[in-house]
């Protein structure tokens, strides 16, 4: 009887997991045709499988992606545009999730008058198309002098990432009892330190979500970047856009395939290390712990 | 030192008023209780005092110092929560610091102070551990070790048994007053439960819609209440209240179906009154079986009462029944409430009771 039962919930169980494996492979299906495709060599896929493995692997087109492949009429492969991606994400995503968490933080716990009406404004933001704003940003940039610059950019990019990380920070400090901040008023913090040594050290869940999020957004960005860069400043994504569209001679696929991995690696290396975080902080708030 | 003052204190939120002309007077050293139903406006009161809300209008002194428009850590004063809001992060140690730290008192006179004050509230094994892993009287206690931690002129106490429970609520009940005691310093402290006002307090006000109704020692408000309000909210269980006819200075009072005359001390205050239904109230302890070592004098009196319900609560056993249709309560030695019934015979000790006129609820006296 007992037994009966036992083999029922393993049949179960099989199947559960033979669904999810296929549609894990289905979803995983194009990363395993880039990176198998990547490591080909031209001859190989033009006459080959789709779907076999190399028979003859080679970091040819990895290289020739990162160093040598031609996007426009340059010909120094994605590297420098890497670089350039580095140089805006990292201070756009630092800016906006720092004046995001401060933001949150006044909005939830030190409410004034037309603090809700400013967090009503705020998430209107979060609501504005990029096309919207394209123009007069650009006429904004041009006055600054700031027009194709990575110090532009970045600029753009935590303007329109405040509305988002203010919202994600406000959200979860809201669920914070306020009774803390006013035990910690009583105590003699003010401010600042109610931040410093309430808030942050509760913080961590949201601060990986608002970074995981702030820097896919920005690190993917296409629109802003092939807008408001110069020809020395192009994010990497407007790279492997006119890395694909150059076509000197044949199209090489697996130069093609390799540029796309690399242009996507950091934000996969981003949710691998801090995944776990991610699903956990988005829930947070949902559960009183 | 640490008197405060309340002074014509008024509070509103937008168009709302929560507390109406407050004037209250509380002396160092002193234990002040604030109770009154829920939105009566007691823990607005208590946070007015601590400055986490501003007056609209009004003056609160403390020490003969206004300080109406100081910040909460100007004051000199320590709170405990009813959540406890301990710092979730900290430990127990860093919790009760955490005020001398932001005072920038040195670190090793936070040791001492943190050592003394964990010594008092018998927590001493529990400093490295987070708020997370403490029991409920735990957390109380550090709650109230942060507050010792800093030495304030006054303690304000925002409720802060009413997330225990009961075994431990007492046991916290007796410890805060034993603290008092020790300690002296001024406590204001706010609650809803009316045994908690009266075992600790050396004055207690009692707040309705906003306004003070009464401020007093726990013997007169229990014995002398200003009004009917005051006069139901006090006690457990409460006092009763019945409708009475006046005659001849007397009133009638209905039970097991026969008219009784019921004869009362304040008698002058009746006539002057001019009304001819009142309302009685009598504390149900005044109503019980015979007592045979009683003195016979004219507010002593024996009617038949029929009992329909009885509840053993130990100690006594309280039973009910009805005058004059409204339910009455009687408080009756265990042993009488095992042979209470139909036709019960009642001692009614009328020497205690109070008269409300029935349509302002104010006494009359």
């Amino acid at each position: 009887m007992n037994r009966h039962i036992l083999t029922n919930i393993n049949i179960g169980r099989v199947m559960i997991y033979l669904i999810l494996l296929f549609f894990a492979l289905i979803y995983l299906a194009p990363l395993y045709v880039m990176f198998t495709t990547s490591l080909k060599g031209i001859e190989e896929i033009r006459s080959g499988n789709l779907m076999a493995l190399p028979v003859d692997p080679t970091f040819y087109a990895w290289a020739k992606a990162w160093s040598s492949a031609c996007t426009g009429s340059e010909c120094k492969g994605l590297a420098p545009y890497f670089w350039n991606s580095v140089r805006i994400v990292f201070p756009a995503v630092i800016i906006s999730t720092i004046i995001g968490a401060f933001n949150g933080y006044s909005l939830a716990k030190w409410k004034f008058k037309g603090s809700e009406l400013l967090f009503g404004a705020l998430l209107f933001g979060c609501f504005i198309p990029f096309q919207v704003i394209l123009l007069p940003m650009a006429k904004l940039l041009g006055s600054l002098g700031l027009a194709n610059t990575v110090t532009g950019l970045v600029m753009v990019h935590v303007i329109y990432g405040v509305a988002f990380t203010t919202l994600f920070f406000r959200n979860y400090y809201v669920g914070i009892p306020t009774e803390l901040v006013r035990a910690a008023k009583l105590d003699g913090a003010g401010f600042f330190a109610i931040f410093r040594h309430i808030f942050l050290p509760l913080s961590t869940p949201i601060f990986v979500v608002t970074i995981i999020w702030q820097f896919t957004q920005i690190w993917n960005d296409f629109l802003f970047g092939v807008v408001y860069s110069g020809s020395g400043t192009q994010p990497i994504t407007v790279a492997l856009n006119n890395l694909v569209n150059t076509s000197v001679g044949g199209k090489e696929y697996n130069v093609d395939m390799a540029a796309a991995i690399i242009a996507a690696l950091p934000t996969l290396v981003v949710y691998v290390i801090a995944g776990k975080y991610f699903v956990r902080g988005l829930t947070a708030g949902a559960v009183k712990g | 030192m640490g008197s405060i003052s309340l002074k014509k204190i008024n509070k509103s939120f937008g168009s709302t008023e929560v507390l109406k002309n407050i004037n209250l007077d509380i002396e160092d050293g002193e234990f002040l209780i604030l109770i009154g139903p829920s939105g009566c406006g007691k823990s607005t009161l208590l946070n007015l005092i601590a400055g986490l809300e501003d007056l609209t209008s009004g003056e609160i002194v403390i020490d003969g110092l206004d300080v109406s428009g100081e910040s909460p850590k100007d004051r000199d004063i320590a709170m405990v929560f009813q959540s406890y809001a301990l710092y979730p992060t900290m430990n127990v140690a860093r919790n009760i610091c955490f005020g001398l730290e932001m005072n920038k008192v040195p670190k090793n006179e936070q040791k001492a102070i943190l050592k003394k004050v964990s010594e008092v509230l018998q927590i001493d094994h529990l400093l490295e551990r987070k708020p997370g892993q403490l029991s409920g009287g735990q957390r109380q206690r550090v709650a109230m070790g942060r507050a010792l931690a800093r030495s304030p002129k006054v303690f304000l106490f925002d409720e802060p048994l009413s997330n225990l429970d009961a075994k431990l609520r007492v046991e916290m009940r007796t410890e805060i007053k034993k603290l008092h005691k020790r300690i002296g310093t001024t406590i204001v402290y706010v609650t809803h439960d009316q045994i908690e006002a009266m075992t600790l307090a050396d004055r207690i006000a009692v707040l309705k819609d906003g306004k003070l109704e009464q401020l007093g020692t726990p013997y007169e408000i229990y014995n002398d209440p200003v009004s009917h309000f005051v006069a139901d909210f006090m006690g457990s269980p409460g006092m009763n209240f019945i409708e009475c006819i006046v005659k001849d200075e007397n009133l009638i009072v209905e039970s097991s179906g026969q008219k009784y005359e019921l004869s009362i001390p304040c008698t002058d205050a009746l006539n002057n009154s001019n009304l001819d239904v009142v309302l009685l109230g009598i504390r149900p302890e005044m109503l019980t079986e015979i007592q045979p070592t009683v003195v016979e004098n004219s507010f002593i009196h024996q009617i038949e009462f029929d009992v329909e319900v009885i509840e053993p609560m130990g100690a006594d056993t309280v039973v009910i029944g009805q005058w004059n249709g409204t339910e009455v309560i009687a408080r009756l030695s265990p042993e009488s409430g095992k042979t209470a019934g139909k036709g019960f015979i009642l001692q009614v000790d009328t020497s205690n009771a109070i008269l409300f006129d029935p349509n302002t609820g104010l006494r009359i006296r």
